[in-house]
């Protein structure tokens, strides 16, 4: 079983203005003890975590309009696929998909993933070609902090899709 | 002297117009120039911002690196070939230095 969330459970609540305190091993080893007995707590965690979902939903638009000019539409054909929660900020796996025969006519021209609350925000931007390259690729990156990690695809007709996942992420990886 | 060494991982031959997984890692710091020596100044940046893929020649695979890439650079990524021929790997570094590998796709006929 995955073990569900249990790192973030105050930072949901105290919310963005307080950052959450510094998770050393010691604390980690403590929550997950904890963990195990406020089990019941974690579909209010889930349920929280929805929230701040919502939440930041117009964020993420302003954000790619600002970047792109372009208004994105969120979309299950681009998946982005990284751990819920990892021990370090250094490498976290990241995973992107996107759905497409890569023709000619309908293929993507180029994914984009940034990280809002990194310091510098930009991640990485793979371009594709139709025909010869699948819009699939595998990486490691670097996160400060929890947060939503966002990618953003164009396909060949302009149009923008775009994805992201909540990270939660134990040490700083960009200091 | 930091010894900046590329690695590639692509299969010995693979089947016309089928996809194939091409694994591709450079040994590299990527000091992001956040960070501060212990005297305090802060340590420049020196990343790879670059990442080419050539087959035949032509690019078939870009990536643009930030500083938010993980130290030692890594990409998995999938390729479609109908004939054989060259495949270059460059990373570009900060400061004009590249580095690069080329490997001779076999692709079965």
């Amino acid at each position: 079983m995955q073990r569900p969330f249990l790192l973030s459970v105050d930072r949901l609540y105290c919310g963005e203005k307080n950052p959450a305190p510094q998770h050393t091993r010691r604390a980690l080893l403590l929550t997950s003890a904890a963990g195990l007995a406020t089990a019941a707590l974690v579909p209010q965690a889930i349920a929280g975590e929805e929230h701040l979902a919502s939440e930041h939903a117009d964020d993420t638009v302003e954000l790619i309009e600002r970047l792109t000019g372009k208004t994105p539409v969120a979309s299950d054909r681009l998946r982005i696929i990284m751990p819920r929660t990892f021990p370090n900020g250094y490498t976290v796996p990241l995973d992107i998909e996107v759905e497409s025969p890569m023709t000619q006519s309908d293929h993507v021209r180029y994914v984009r993933v940034v990280a809002p609350r990194n310091p510098l925000i930009e991640v990485v931007t793979f371009h594709f070609v139709p025909e010869r390259s699948l819009p699939r690729v595998s990486t490691r990156i670097r996160l400060a902090e929890p947060q939503f990690v966002v990618a953003f695809a164009e396909l060949n007709d302009g149009t923008l899709l775009t994805a992201k996942t909540w990270v939660e992420v134990a040490t700083n990886g960009c200091a | 002297m930091v010894v900046v060494t590329p690695r590639v991982q692509v299969p010995s031959s693979v089947t016309p117009g089928k996809t194939f997984q091409v694994k591709a890692l450079i040994a590299h710091k990527m000091e992001t120039g956040l960070r501060r020596d212990n005297e305090g100044n802060i340590i420049p940046r020196d990343i790879v911002n670059k990442f080419i893929c050539r087959y035949n020649g032509v690019n078939v695979f870009t990536t643009d690196l930030h500083e938010a890439v993980s130290a030692n650079p890594y990409f998995e990524f999938y390729l479609r070939a109908t004939e054989s021929g060259p495949l270059e790997f460059v990373w570009y570094e900060d400061g004009g230095k590249l580095y690069s590998l080329a490997h001779q796709l076999v692709v079965d006929s």
